[in-house]
């Protein structure tokens, strides 16, 4: 009963933003407080709600928690499932907590349309909440295409001058790539239709079919695998799919930037873990070549072309096709480093990332231009606001003490074990990171201030708010990342089984490893008999 | 310690309790006075908690050091861990096996990370001092609360970074420091070249990181764990396995142990300033004076050789790595006291002493004389820091001018600072009985050692070729020193106007402040500033005989090196008895500190001394111009690496920003552009040719309507003949046909 409970609190925490966006309809158009208290409240309630699924999450089991089932369309076998394990209760959470900051910095900023912005956010919140939930595939489908639109809107009303372009391009490219998802996804149905004769759209069948597609053509498996790759490929963005994602970040309002950076792009590195590695372990290792080398291009390139960009938003929008790439090579290790590395950069990218554009739009908001180079000194006017921009710049590049670092480390660490080259190529991926982050930081915050900028007052205590969750959780992850680890650790022993299933059949070196612990600095002395090597307790008698 | 006193049969390390407190309290100290300073506007609040936090630090460094002391020697290793800070699961390496290694947040202290501790905390807590006398100005704006912020940001960095228990604590600190550097470096913000060496330190330093990085994920797949216990626990299996087979590759111990002692010691390049990587080092001169003394001489430089000593159970296996970094070193320390000759900016003739001297400590390490190196990674430290107060003191008495043309006869009015620098530049220099003479002498003997093999000469020749380039830069120490003793403190001084040979300049030095203006007399620096520097001297001066070398056993004993050794890989059991004392280094002493350094560093005052005017010095740079033009642009090093690194970058950057607009979007939009196309010559079919065809279907039927037209005119007697046509036409198939 209790379960059930918890099931109806997880379905709470998701459609209340959904219900507020109802609610908000039927009030008349010019109580803008109301709008925005009240897209507020519901985040925030949305949010406190969600936090005892963390504490609440059993670390031990691997399996779907707080899962229930309601038949839907039972004539295809489609049903209303739900639940979640560690990797999707994590990346729930990010989009619980990037909720209230998303409309809590668009306060100000937004200034028209001010009903239909609120509505149109808190029904794309529910759809992202959606996605992490569902544990069918054709709701999953559902969410996922439900999540564009709202997104549509808030480029093409709210956005900058090219708007318009940006929000047809970002639905017609991501759209393009999930059609092909719906007719991979149809021909894996109806294989499963005839092979088991059942009609079963859950996640759990499709990833049973593994087997089955395994034994299916080269061709097959590879055209499928692709079909599901490019869908998820454009929403990562991996390289060369990617020219979508400056364009939308750069004309969407602030709002828009933080949630296409913090969790729009994690649906397409979701889908990977969740859906392509598990259905195709074959034909993805077939394919790892290729998967690695774009991701390493992604990493490289995406770090050079932000290096020369004049833009903040679009230089951060650029270092985000870097960290994805990084994340990439992370989830195509395959191994539980790189999957855990990669989850973590998800999230450390969910956080800084929208810290970034938080912090672009800060001067934005007071001077209508991103140009670097209309910036300079600014350290000295603003030091409250340089702090945290510093902060939030440490914690892209993968400074130790704050998040990014552990991710950036455990993604190069699981690389380096799958492929030494690749990683030792994505290793200086960090070195052009920190180049064109500290170069823009440079330009911006440091030099001589000019008088236009001397003008410009220091955060607001709101915007003091908006940024405040963001640092402490970028230093918490930082220092103690162990509970956050522990969540994901069943769940991804599992998929690295799912995809080598002997991983974890190796001799493990445990046992050897506490022994050396203990003898630590006595290995340093000469053996005093060449066949009593690193024997303690002989050299114990002799002292 | 009852912790201490309680036998422990199985571990080697004692647990102990407040070891967390030694990085910990500077850590409070920056939250507090970082998050306080802004509102409080207390420069003796600021003052207390800072100097408070590192001084407590040094205390409980002191305390536990001397548990260490009552402990058996081969056991002297203290611990905490205080929480689980990596736990990623199982990861298959070398040998395909699996090791669920976990990363502790942890602290070790043992013979090594303890000397480091105390020298961090206490010279740390000696420039702290300083600092509150140097950053007189600053405690008048509100920036002076965020520098002493920094400043214990970094100690707490910089303890991670010697007393964490892992190499991936080691990294905190090692990335921390750079951090801290970054934030000193570019203190005064509003200058662009202070921004700009701030960020060259950072990116130079991250690329030695990758090197680090690439290492110590070669341990981690060699040994399967990144703690040092349990690295050191087995070090020794791992050595004495016959191949160890990695990524299908299978090879000797060694081969593996070449390559991660390779990887580290470009890491060890970036934080310590060598070439090819130490190009951060001199610009860092940006930073307030006492940052280049604490951060950038004394601690964080040195960061390279304490890991590399921290390892050495690595590199003693590693004989190709090791000849790497004797010859890198002896590069270094050779190019870098050349280039230190030429230099006028008294901060950067000291900034080229601190590359070139971590050169001659790198020329230890790769000697393998672990200890010799670090050694002088303390001597250093002493001298290092007291010159670079000392010369913090001058600019600061001569009102921000770091022009050393400018200066002059110091002596008079700041005797003080001019004892304690002159007896550092002994010490540097390496006259006996100063304490550079030790720690130097010490690695040079080393490295000919290696060649002269007891009096064999069978040893590489690679020893013999770096320790001559190591003599010629110990000659040009001595040099430089005693240029830069003459050009500051001798003769008289030439700021005032008082300039009979037209020595002074007055193109704006790189001073972070220039409110120059009116006459001035210089005058010695208050308590706070000359107090620590003086201390630093004496240590300058007596800290050799912590180790003075077997050689001269009647003098002291090697204190130093016996303490270090437990944590020092013996190769094979060392033979009971006394090394017999090669007559080769006596000679070789004597050589160096009668006439060698002595020679160079009179070489000096007879050309900018017992000359006011410099005659001789200019008489040479006038005969060998192209010479003295190439050291004095540092070899044109900056502008190569502008030119074939930096430039090169960004223009791939931009050439890659084109083919992302035009080519990879261009696909995209072109695309677009494409179906549009289609939309409209769908158009175009579907109303020509589809709907045409429909039309064309309509207008056939019609023509044939209209042609049947003819026969439904509505007449029966037309319809009657046609009838009776028909009927004529059955007939005749019926019966005809």
């Amino acid at each position: 009963m209790s379960q059930f409970a918890n099931t109806l609190l997880m379905l709470a925490a998701t459609f209340i933003p959904f219900v507020a966006a109802i609610v908000l309809l039927f009030v008349p158009k010019d109580r803008s407080e109301i709008f925005k208290k009240g897209a507020l409240f519901a985040t925030v309630l949305s949010f406190a709600l969600s936090v005892p699924f963390f504490f609440a999450y059993d670390r031990t089991s691997d399996a779907v928690q707080w899962a229930q089932s309601w038949s839907w369309i039972p004539s295809l076998g489609i049903q209303f499932s739900v639940g979640m394990d560690g990797i999707s209760l994590l990346l729930w959470l990010l989009t619980t907590f990037i909720g209230p900051i998303a409309i809590l910095c668009s306060w100000e900023a937004i200034t028209e349309r001010l009903k239909e912005y609120y509505v149109w956010l808190l029904v794309l919140q529910t759809a992202m909440l959606g996605v992490f939930i569902t544990q069918d595939m054709f709701l999953f489908y559902v969410f996922w295409e439900v999540m564009l639109v709202p997104m549509y809107f808030l480029i093409g009303i709210w956005g900058g001058p090219q708007k318009l372009y940006a929000a047809i391009k970002l639905f017609l490219y991501t759209l393009a790539g999930s059609v092909l998802l719906l007719v991979a996804v149809l021909a894996i149905y109806f294989l499963q239709v005839e092979t088991n004769g059942t009609l079963d759209f859950s996640l759990a069948s499709f990833q049973a079919m593994a087997p089955v597609i395994a034994e299916q053509t080269r061709t097959y498996q590879t055209l499928l695998a692709l079909a599901f790759f490019l869908a998820f490929a454009i929403k990562v963005p991996m390289f060369p799919f990617h020219t979508w994602l400056p364009d939308a970040h750069v004309q969407a309002p602030t709002a828009g930037s933080v949630i296409l950076a913090g969790i729009l792009l994690k649906m397409g590195t979701y889908g990977f873990v969740r859906l392509l590695l598990p259905i195709f372990p074959t034909a993805v290792k077939d394919l790892m070549p290729w998967f690695i080398a774009l991701s390493l291009i992604g990493i490289i390139y995406g770090a050079l072309v932000a290096m020369i960009q004049k833009d903040m938003k679009k230089l951060v929008a650029y270092s985000s096709v870097s960290h994805l790439g990084m994340c990439m090579l992370g989830i195509f290790a395959l191994n539980p480093y790189g999957f855990k590395g990669a989850l973590f950069q998800m999230i450390n990218h969910g956080i800084s990332t929208p810290g970034l554009f938080l912090a672009v739009a800060v001067v934005y908001d007071r001077r209508h231009t991103r140009m670097i180079a209309d910036f300079g000194g600014l350290s000295e006017t603003m030091p409250v606001y340089s702090t945290i921009f510093m902060i939030m710049t440490m914690s892209s590049i993968g400074l130790p003490l704050l998040n990014g670092f552990i991710g950036e480390l455990i993604i190069l660490q699981g690389s380096f074990q799958a492929f030494p080259w690749a990683a030792v190529v994505a290793t200086t991926g960090i070195i052009l990171g920190a180049a064109y982050m500290l170069w823009m930081f440079q330009r911006v915050m440091f030099g001589s201030i000019s008088d236009v900028n001397r003008k410009m007052p220091d955060l607001t205590p709101r915007e003091i708010i908006v940024f405040a969750p963001l640092v402490v959780m970028a230093i918490w992850i930082g220092l103690y990342p162990r509970p956050l680890m522990d969540i994901m650790d069943r769940p991804v022993a599992k998929l690295v089984r799912q995809l080598s299933p002997d991983y974890y059949q190796a001799p493990s070196l445990s046992a050897d490893q506490e022994k050396a612990k203990q003898e630590g600095m006595r290995g340093m002395e000469a053996p005093q008999n060449p066949n009593n090597t690193g024997n303690s307790e002989v050299i114990e008698e002799k002292r | 310690m009852n912790e201490s006193s309680i036998p422990h049969l199985m571990a080697v390390s004692h647990s102990v309790s407040y070891l967390w407190l030694i990085p910990f309290l500077p850590l409070f100290g920056f939250l507090i006075n970082g998050l306080t300073g802004k509102y409080l506007r207390n420069n003796q609040l600021v003052n207390g908690i800072a100097l408070g936090s590192v001084g407590v630090s040094f205390l409980l460094s002191a305390f536990y050091f001397f548990q260490l002391l009552q402990l058996p020697e081969a056991s002297r290793s203290l611990h905490q861990s205080l929480w689980t800070w990596f736990d990623v699961g199982g990861a298959r390496i070398a040998g395909n096996v699996l090791t669920y290694a976990t990363v502790e947040w942890a602290y070790k202290f043992d013979v090594l990370s303890a000397t480091m501790a105390l020298l961090v905390t206490g010279a740390g807590f000696l420039i702290h001092l300083f600092s509150t006398g140097y950053m007189e100005e600053e405690q008048k704006d509100h920036r002076y609360y965020r520098f002493m912020a920094y400043l214990n940001l970094f100690i707490f960095s910089m303890l991670n970074l010697v007393l964490g228990a892992n190499i991936l604590m080691m990294f905190l600190g090692w990335e921390g420091v750079g951090l801290c550097s970054y934030l000193l470096i570019g203190f005064y913000f509003d200058k662009t070249y202070a921004g700009d060496a701030a960020k060259k330190a950072f990116v130079t330093n991250r690329i030695g990181d990758f090197g680090f990085m690439l290492g110590f994920f070669l341990i981690f797949m060699v040994f399967g764990s990144l703690d040092f216990d349990t690295l050191m626990g087995s070090a020794r299996s791992i050595m004495s396995s016959q191949s160890i087979t990695l990524f299908g590759h299978t090879a000797t111990p060694t081969f593996w142990m070449n390559l991660i002692g390779g990887c580290l010691f470009v890491g060890a390049m970036g934080k310590s300033a060598q070439i090819p990587l130490y190009v951060w080092l001199p610009d860092a001169m940006a930073g307030p004076t006492p940052v280049s003394a604490l951060i950038h001489a004394a601690t964080m430089v040195t960061s390279g050789l304490y890991m590399i000593t921290r390892l050495n159970f690595i590199f003693i296996n590693a004989p190709a790595a090791l000849h790497l970094i004797l010859f890198v070193g002896a590069l270094t320390a050779l190019m870098a006291a050349s280039m230190g000759l030429a230099q006028n900016d008294i901060k950067k003739v000291l900034a080229y002493s601190t590359v070139s001297q971590l050169g001659f400590m790198f020329m230890g390490m790769g000697a393998g004389a672990f200890t010799a190196g670090m050694f002088h990674v303390f001597t250093h430290a002493f001298f290092k820091a007291c010159l670079f107060l000392g010369s913090g003191s001058v600019i600061m008495a001569c009102h921000h001018e770091q022009d050393m043309r400018n200066m002059g006869g110091l002596r008079k009015y700041m005797p003080w600072t001019f004892w304690s620098m002159l007896l550092s530049t002994f010490a540097i220099a390496g006259i006996f009985p100063f304490s550079g003479f030790f720690s130097k002498d010490e690695i040079l003997w080393k490295v000919f050692e290696e060649w002269y093999q007891g009096g064999t000469y069978q040893g590489s020749t690679l020893y013999l070729a770096t320790w001559l380039m190591g003599m010629v830069a110990a000659f040009f120490t001595a040099f430089y020193m005693m240029r830069l003793i003459c050009m500051t403190f001798l003769g008289n001084y030439r700021g005032n106007g008082d300039d009979p040979y037209h020595l002074t300049v007055h193109e704006e030095a790189h001073g972070h402040d220039h409110h120059q203006g009116g006459t001035h007399v210089p005058h010695e620096v208050p308590w706070n500033m000359w107090v620590p520097v003086f201390i630093l001297a004496l240590l300058a001066v007596g800290g050799g005989f912590l180790n003075v070398p077997h050689a001269l056993h009647f003098l002291g004993h090697s204190y130093f090196s016996e303490w270090i050794s437990p944590i020092l890989y013996q190769v094979a059991s060392i033979p009971e008895g006394i090394e017999a004392v090669s007559k080769m280094e006596y000679v070789l002493m004597i050589w160096a500190t009668v006439i060698w350094a002595p020679g160079a560093m009179a070489l000096a005052y007879w050309m900018y001394a017992s000359d006011p005017s410099w005659s001789r010095a200019q008489a040479f740079v006038k005969n060998y111009p192209g010479l003295f033009e190439w050291v004095h642009a540092r070899y044109y090093i900056d502008e190569f690496y502008e030119a074939l690194i930096i430039k090169p970058m960004k223009r791939l950057g931009g050439q890659l920003w084109s083919f992302d607009t035009w080519v990879v979007d261009g696909m995209v939009n072109g695309a677009s552009r494409a179906t549009l196309l289609l939309a409209d010559l769908s158009y175009w079919f579907d109303t020509y040719i589809v709907d045409g065809l429909v039309n064309f279907v309509a207008w056939i039927f019609q023509q044939f309507a209209s042609l049947f037209k003819a026969f439904q005119s509505g007449r029966v007697q037309n319809y009657a003949f046609v009838m009776l046509l028909g009927f004529v036409l059955l007939i005749f198939f019926k019966f005809l046909v």
